[in-house]
């Protein structure tokens, strides 16, 4: 009796075909997709049936977490790379210093004195929400703390303050904000913000109309009367 | 990772001939890598971008009386978005899980009697479509705002059809340009609603009102304040109908 010889099978699969699809799948992705940005809370937007979309640049996010905190968001031009557009960061700097220094205008008893490292730590950060009178201490924190800070709800010193919104004489804290972004030298940005598309409110669904109202009555006395309110896609027949 | 074999084929080849290579790279670690980059990408990027709805508030500045346009009567429909919400102030929500959002709305002047609280305010909810037919709120609507939506319906037709431009974007952005002459015939009678919220609405609600008026094609609408006689007219609705 002969011995059965069992016959060796190679076990090399050829993985080419499968990288070749796993590298088109990530193409896809790249270029399909964009980064989520750094948001303090997630809100879940509710949804219409608008299709406009909410420009890449050039626009102001008012963040509005279901506690009624504020938070904003300010992006630049999306090419930077020329002399007379302003990139988020060039952008942001510029908002600050001109913003501390209208704060510092209204309140000469305790001024906020920032350095240039401390702009630059500023111009970094997507989306901000402290009172003036915490940001010097706040942006010499490490990023984790900064990123602790604002998550945290009940810290009284989170969000920009926003009461005693009727007289311009004494703006608050988010009014001074607002109108260094609109007056900013950048002139796209301000164009947008008359056009409505350059301002927009995202809140989550669940926030009560009376904390959103806070924020809108305030745009409203600033004369910033157009706005866009951010909504998710609802998929719905007609 | 990578291996070189040689085939020979017991050795009858004759000499001279070239040595028959054949290259064989493992792609597998390849594929891992891949796979881990999809990975992050899918993670840490978001495809879909946010909608918006544009709108516009008048300033805060006070009016003179006679500068105000007062909207015709019977063309005004107050809607008053409100959700339910339990003792804790959580929002409560239906067998479906969906929130609770309630309007109540009342067409022309609002009248009601302080005694016993009765007014002419009705309750409805968003509860969309069941399939073509409209309900809940958008119903109110969609009566009111019937002969613009008739015009808007043909104009649909034809569009779905390409009937307005065999060129697709072009048969879009004419589709888009009649729609809205449309919305602002003044021919035709329109409605102007009037949007209000109290302070325990939902902002869900209060965006699926100005979303009726987009879906109902209504082109004159504003968000005002809630004033006393509305929240008198709520509380004498929820007093009647326990």
């Amino acid at each position: 009796m002969g011995k059965v010889k069992i016959k060796r099978k190679s076990t090399l699969i050829d993985m080419t075909a499968m990288s070749d699809v796993t590298v088109l799948l990530l193409t896809f992705f790249m270029l399909t997709s964009t980064f989520l940005q750094k948001e303090p809370v997630t809100v879940i937007t509710p949804s219409s049936v608008s299709e406009i979309k909410v420009p890449v640049a050039n626009v102001a996010t008012i963040l509005i977490s279901p506690e009624g905190k504020v938070f904003l968001s300010i992006t630049g031009d999306a090419e930077a790379d020329t002399k007379d557009t302003w990139g988020s960061e060039a952008i942001r700097a510029e908002i600050l210093k001109n913003a501390v220094a209208e704060y510092n205008r209204l309140h000469p008893s305790n001024p906020v004195n920032l350095t240039e490292q401390d702009v630059a730590v500023f111009s970094k950060i997507n989306m901000f929400g402290v009172p003036f009178k915490a940001l010097p201490e706040f942006l010499r924190k490490s990023q984790t703390e900064q990123d602790k800070i604002v998550s945290d709800m009940t810290r009284a010193d989170v969000g920009i303050p926003l009461d005693g919104n009727r007289d311009l004489s004494k703006p608050n804290e988010f009014q001074i904000w607002m109108r260094a972004i609109y007056s900013s030298s950048n002139d796209n940005l301000q164009s947008m913000m008359k056009k409505g598309e350059g301002i927009a409110v995202k809140a989550d669904h669940g926030t009560p109309y009376e904390r959103v109202h806070n924020v809108l009555d305030n745009l409203q006395t600033l004369k910033m009367n157009r706005f866009s309110l951010m909504t998710a896609l609802k998929t719905e027949q007609d | 990772m990578a291996q070189i074999e040689q085939s020979d084929k017991g050795g009858k080849k004759k000499k001279g001939a070239q040595k028959k290579m054949s290259i064989h790279v493992d792609f597998t670690p390849m594929v891992d890598m891949n796979m881990l980059l999809i990975t992050f990408f899918m993670l840490c990027t978001t495809m879909i971008k946010s909608q918006t709805l544009q709108i516009s508030l008048p300033t805060n500045e006070k009016l003179e009386q006679q500068d105000m346009s007062k909207a015709k009567e019977s063309e005004a429909i107050t809607l008053i978005v409100d959700t339910e919400r339990n003792d804790n102030g959580d929002i409560r929500k239906d067998e479906e899980g969906k929130p609770m959002n309630i309007v109540y709305y009342y067409e022309g002047q609002a009248q009601i009697d302080t005694v016993s609280g009765a007014s002419n305010i009705k309750k409805e909810t968003f509860i969309g479509n069941d399939g073509t037919v409209q309900r809940g709120i958008r119903k109110i609507l969609h009566d009111r705002n019937k002969q613009v939506l008739a015009k808007i319906d043909v104009l649909k037709e034809q569009w779905r059809n390409r009937e307005l431009h065999p060129n697709k974007d072009l048969n879009d952005s004419i589709y888009q340009a009649r729609a809205k002459e449309y919305r602002n015939d003044s021919t035709l009678t329109r409605p102007i609603v009037v949007i209000k919220a109290t302070p325990g609405a939902s902002w869900e609600s209060l965006i699926s009102a100005l979303d009726e008026m987009q879906i109902n094609h209504i082109s004159r609408y504003q968000i005002d304040n809630m004033n006393r006689t509305d929240s008198l007219m709520i509380d004498g609705y929820n007093r009647l109908n326990k």
